[in-house]
């Protein structure tokens, strides 16, 4: 998941994001090493106004349109779905558990119907109750409003079919068949999916008002039901977020009562001057990756308020495999024996920030198994644990061997300060292995959609993944999927547009596998990384950590791996 | 004199005119530029792909969008960003202009101080050092990169001598006349004069030859046989008869920086003028805003060309029927 | 503005030999010059530098690379180690010209070989922006004042409208097209990386601020005795536009050329630092500084140099184009700026 906006990253920015990789978190006053559920809420602590800083706001705030990190990060504390993932530390993050249904749903017909029962008593910030029809308008409104996922995430509900194709007159009367008597909610698929819970925890699937408007809301405010609601929305200028007076705790752990009186988002200021902001204490934290040249003085000066976590993330290098010179497999095995991963974690900040990886699934992810099949001595059917050091002399060799060498490679990267130099750096080894390679470095906010259509003919790019949830088909089918390769479309997110029949029937297997025997679909998730790694059609550089910086008056940093610091939890007083 | 101005008037629409369809072009001929997929969201399925495009009219004919946009731009005044979905886009140019008027109008007071003072002195000294070494200045003036300057001044001011010398130097960024006049002077000292000082260096090049020209028209010759002192017709004939010129070049310059040619100050102490909404909307390819900023930006240059020139047409006849 | 007389009556101490002997007697051109010429051969000898006194390649990464120093071998790009260990720093000076005279880059590259590279480009585009902007603009002159009615109506409308886009929206929004895009004339096709894209840029958008004045001069010139003699005695357009009309308005012109290359250089510095001119991993000034801006909190000197060299050869052009003007045309109406 996860791109930010692109937020402007003149100057000094690094645009991307420094963020994460081993579950040890090196951050000072960070507790986010164990795997605890959250604490019992301590009211001697409430109070204040927390103050964040950004330097662009995230667009729309309607929850069933946003799709970025910035703005899911304070859909926690606001919105709630019939399910959403857990409040805590460590991998206890990553756990879906009951909101506004009573309980997990119980799954009959071969994985095809989920039943929920709706929690009685709770009211939307306008005071109005919470009941079975705003569930099921909601889940209409995913359609309705042309939610970005509604054609990938809940495509499976009875009747979604209909409402893509229509989605004015969208109606899921046999997809969710509700009963306003005893609170039953009936969620009908059309064939067993092995990430539902966590489809219905995400954002896109909250519950709003059936009065919520039938299109993008954009600036203007939904009502919520969490601990928090938003009181004024101005992109140029701020969101403010107050406490929600009709919310009382059901769930501590799903949506536990915050900490702040008020919740202050301002936008405008440089990521360098963010940072300065939070050094006086004029901010508690701020949104925007650190610039390089202040690393050093938060890891030295400030260590105490600087925590750095783990991200199921990965920068990667999308290789066009219908195209020359990278329709070659030799060619692209080159390209993956010759990154030096290990320089490229530099450019991003250095050994604390990332970590090379050449697996498709990150560390710490489900389906995750521990190898590298390009490094110095290792080869796709035998490959070492961790990867090494980069193997020039064999890329050289299969370059030449591939009978590529000398042709003109374009490398399309976004033109922020982290990304260009990714670009220069990747020109250079890609010099260095026989091609003749320019960089192509295009606007941040058009470079995703520009490398995904096959009409610009781009051959190799780097661009992010960020998990939406986790599950291995959020990787491996969405990105390397037949289904996700949609050639001449802005949106085919299958980049190096590679479609593997055999392989792609076996992620469709294990998607399957995964609703009734988890641990061995995930054994299934590692075999088929390894076999898609083997055709590389992609190379994995390496997985980022996160970095957040706060005051030194904030305190209580909690992190979740799905949505990062928690911040109805942060405690001012 | 009216039939002038009607003339000055249909040529100002057309300009117009033919900048925002320019720039409307010049955005669509840019591949990858389609917006429908950012606005989509990642991985968005193409149905849905297809139903935001519709949305936005982007499955028209380009004419009737051009036409469209305009519609909302003007008539309507309720056009969206591409970006921001659903923010507007007038309210966020509106929200600009105080803060580029700031930057601009305080810099001016101080170019015009300089330039002025210098340029005279200048032209008065010319057997001493003090004319070369003003000449200097003025192309140090105009050889300054003004963005460097800035990040110069930065550097200074946010990070080496933060703790010394510039404690009293507020973050970046621009904080309201209105909301705290104190914090407002404080934010802009610094943009001001780094501004100021590449169009001090053109004032004081500019007056300074226009003063030793009209030294040596006849009728100054005639005052100086009349007795005049030399400080007198300075200061009397030939600075007034300069300052002409200089209103003028002032009327030009001052339309063209409140339309956004501050743009690289208000980048570099991130102002958030009208500059740095037309640079960020560039980069974020947000048809909608650049549409907005640059029709705004060059309704402001021609506005201050048509004004110097009626000013000159009143100053001057003849001008009138060229 | 000056008008000479017909090229025809000229003596042997023509106008141009008296404005030459005033330019070589002038203490700025001499100063002005030497400096140039100084920088143009730093910049042509760059490679000379970077291959066999420093012995590097100021475009490729080396993000490995290693420095012999003090007895010890460092890295180049060092990682941090104190504290929580975050950032990588590179080199600083080491005031030895062998290698990393002014520090290394953030890719491990040598910033005092760039700075030599990047002169080159700085100065091609400068030069060659403000050719094309002065050859353009004397044939829009020359056409819309010489034949006047209907195509100078058309040439003039066109640039009003260019001159009331302010400059670098107009160069900026080009840039970010043509950088994605490339730019495709007919047969022509110039690519998204390609040096010819910010010359081409910046060459155009400061046509009307150099065309009308031609036009003026050249409306003016029109009405003269000698040229309306020359149109009276049948004498072909061609012949009267080269022989009467051109060499009455070279003058101004030359008067132009510094200004222009001062201008264009300062242009395609702003473009570049807005990261839309010069694309890495070629260098000029303006990406060097924009380079060193992510080092500005911890090696100043990468973005401080280019910016020191833009602004001595802006001063230096500038001082060479007061002399020219002094010489050739006192009452040039110049602002060294637009």
């Amino acid at each position: 998941m996860r791109r930010s906006i692109a937020v402007l990253a003149l100057a000094s920015t690094l645009s991307m994001g420094l963020f994460a990789t081993t579950l040890a978190s090196s951050g000072a006053a960070s507790a986010t090493g164990t795997d605890a559920p959250l604490a019992a809420y301590d009211a001697s602590h409430a109070g204040g106004t927390l103050k964040l800083v950004a330097n662009a706001a995230a667009g729309s705030l309607d929850p069933k349109i946003n799709y970025t990190a910035q703005y899911w990060q304070l859909y926690q504390a606001t919105y709630d779905g019939l399910l959403t993932f857990s409040y805590g530390d460590g991998k206890n993050t990553f756990n879906v558990v009951p909101d506004l249904a009573v309980a997990l749903p119980k799954i009959s017909n071969g994985g095809k119907t989920l039943t929920f029962t709706l929690r009685k008593g709770i009211k939307f910030s306008t005071g109005a109750a919470v009941t079975v029809a705003d569930v099921k308008a909601s889940f209409e409104r995913i359609f309705k409003v042309s939610s970005p996922t509604a054609g990938s995430f809940y495509n499976g509900i009875v009747g979604a079919d209909a409402c893509l194709k229509a989605p004015a007159s969208c109606k899921l009367d046999k997809g969710v068949v509700v009963n306003a008597a005893t609170g039953s909610i009936v969620i009908n698929l059309v064939s067993p999916d092995d990430a539902i819970l966590s489809k219905l925890a995400v954002p896109h699937a909250v519950i709003n008002p059936a009065s919520a408007p039938a299109k993008d809301a954009g600036t203007t405010i939904i009502p919520t039901t969490g601990a928090y609601m938003f009181k004024s929305y101005d992109p140029n200028k701020s969101l403010i977020m107050v406490r929600n007076p009709y919310f009382k705790e059901w769930n501590h752990q799903a949506q536990p009562s915050g900490y702040p009186d008020e919740i202050d988002y301002s936008f405008g200021l440089t990521a360098e001057a963010q940072v300065t902001a939070v050094e006086n204490n004029q901010a508690n934290w701020m949104y925007d990756p650190v610039p390089a040249d202040r690393l050093n003085e938060l890891g030295t000066k400030y260590a105490a308020q600087v925590h750095v976590n783990p991200l199921t993330a990965m920068w990667y290098l999308p290789m066009n495999v219908n195209i020359a010179p990278f329709n070659n497999l030799k060619a692209r095995q080159a390209v993956n024996y010759a990154l030096d991963r290990a320089a490229m974690v530099k450019i991003f900040g250095g050994s604390q920030l990332a970590a090379p990886v050449c697996s498709f699934l990150p560390p710490n992810f489900p389906g995750h198994v521990d190898y590298c099949g390009y490094t110095k001595g290792a080869t796709p059917a035998k490959p070492a644990k961790a990867w090494g050091s980069a193997d020039l002399a064999l890329a050289k060799k299969l370059v030449t061997e591939s009978g590529t060498a000398g042709t003109a490679v374009g490398v399309v990267v976004s033109d922020d300060e982290v990304n260009k130099q990714m670009g220069e750096y990747v020109q250079s080894v890609l010099n260095a292995i026989g091609y003749k390679a320019t960089l192509k470095p295009i606007s941040g906010n058009i470079q995703f959609t520009y490398i995904q259509n096959t009409k610009n003919k781009v051959q190799i790019s780097v661009t992010q993944w960020y998990q939406d949830y986790p599950a291995a088909s959020d990787f491996l089918y969405v990105l390397l999927g037949c289904a996700s390769f949609t050639p001449g479309s802005d949106s085919s997110i299958n980049m190096a547009g590679y479609c593997n029949k055999a392989l792609d029937a076996k992620m469709k297997a294990a998607i399957l596998q995964g609703t009734t025997d988890p641990i061995g679909a995930n054994k299934a998730w590692g075999a088929i990384d390894q076999a898609v790694m083997a055709d590389a059609p992609v190379a994995v550089a390496f997985t980022p950590k996160n970095l957040d910086f706060i005051s030194s008056s904030t305190k209580n940093y909690h992190f979740s791996l799905q949505y990062k610091m928690f911040v109805s939890q942060i405690q001012l007083k | 004199m009216t039939s002038f101005i009607l003339k000055r008037l249909s040529a100002m629409v057309f300009v117009l005119t033919s900048i925002s369809i320019l720039v409307f072009l010049i955005f669509f001929a840019t591949p990858g530029v389609d917006p429908a997929a950012r606005i989509a969201g990642r991985n968005a399925d193409q149905q849905t792909l297809q139903q935001v495009r519709a949305s936005f009219e982007l499955d028209k004919p380009i004419p009737i969008r051009y036409l469209s946009m305009m519609r909302h731009l003007f008539i309507s005044q309720d056009l969206t960003s591409y970006v921001n979905r659903g923010a507007k886009v007038l309210p966020q140019l509106w929200q600009a202009i105080p803060a580029t008027l700031s930057l601009v109008i305080g810099a001016a007071i101080i170019w015009l101080i300089l330039g002025i003072g210098l340029g005279v002195l200048a032209a008065k000294n010319r057997k001493s050092w003090i004319d070369p070494a003003i000449s200097i200045f003025g192309i140090i003036g105009v050889s300054l990169p003004v963005y460097w300057l800035g990040e110069l001044v930065n550097l200074l001011t946010q990070s080496k001598l933060h703790s010394s010398v510039f404690k009293w130097v507020p973050a970046l960024g621009y904080v309201g006349l209105s909301q705290d006049p104190w914090q407002w002077f404080l934010h802009l000292i610094f943009p001001w004069f780094t501004l100021a000082i590449l169009y001090a260096g053109i004032y004081i090049r500019v007056l300074r030859s226009e003063i030793i020209g009209v030294m040596q028209e006849d009728y100054i010759k005639t005052e100086r046989a009349k007795g005049a002192s030399e400080n007198r017709i300075l200061l009397k004939h030939a600075t007034r008869m300069s300052l002409i010129t200089i209103v003028s070049l002032f009327g030009l310059d001052f339309g063209a920086l409140v339309g956004g040619s501050a743009l690289l100050t208000e980048v570099v102490f991130g102002i958030q003028g009208v500059g740095k909404l037309t640079f960020n909307s560039l980069q974020n390819f947000d048809l909608p805003v650049i549409m907005a900023t640059v029709i705004y930006a060059s309704f402001f240059v021609v506005m201050a060309n048509a004004l110097v020139d009626v000013l000159y047409a009143y100053l001057d006849p003849r001008v009138r029927d060229a | 503005m000056k008008r000479r007389v017909p090229v025809s009556a000229e003596k042997s101490d023509s106008p141009g030999r008296i404005a030459l002997r005033t330019l070589v007697s002038d203490k700025r051109s001499w100063i002005a010059s030497i400096f140039l010429i100084f920088i143009a051969i730093l910049a042509i000898f760059a490679p000379v530098y970077a291959h066999n006194i420093a012995h590097t390649d100021p475009f490729t990464s080396s993000l490995n690379a290693t420095i012999h120093l003090h007895g010890k071998d460092l890295p180049v790009l060092e990682q941090s180690t104190g504290g929580l260990g975050l950032g990588v720093t590179p080199i600083g000076p080491t005031w030895n010209f062998s290698k990393y005279f002014l520090g290394s880059d953030n890719q491990g590259r040598d910033v005092f070989a760039r700075l030599l590279y990047g002169g080159r480009n700085t100065l091609m585009i400068g030069s060659l922006a403000a050719l094309l902007t002065i050859v353009i603009s004397i044939i829009i002159g020359l056409v819309a004042g010489y034949w006047r009615g209907f195509i100078d109506s058309l040439l003039s409308r066109i640039l009003d409208v260019i001159w009331a886009f302010p400059v670098y929206l107009l160069s900026i929004s080009l840039s970010v097209v043509l950088l994605t895009s490339g730019l495709s004339l007919g047969p022509i096709h110039v690519g998204a990386g390609s040096l010819a894209l910010p010359i081409i840029i910046i060459g155009l958008v400061y046509v009307p601020y150099v065309a009308r004045p031609i036009r003026g001069q050249v409306l003016a010139l029109r009405e003269r005795e000698f040229v309306r003699a020359a149109v009276g005695s049948g004498a072909k357009n061609s012949t009267i536009i080269f022989r009467e009309i051109l060499p009455n308005v070279f003058p101004s012109v030359l008067v132009f050329v510094p200004l222009m290359i001062a201008l264009s250089m300062l242009t395609e510095s702003a473009l570049s630092f807005l990261s839309i001119g010069v694309q890495p991993p070629a260098a000029s000034w303006g990406t060097i500084i924009n380079d060193g801006l992510g080092l500005l909190y911890t090696r100043p000197i990468v973005a401080f140099a280019p910016g020191f060299m833009i602004v001595l050869t802006a001063v230096a052009l500038n001082l060479l184009g007061d002399a020219v003007r002094d010489a050739l045309d006192p009452k040039a109406r110049l602002r060294g700026a637009l």
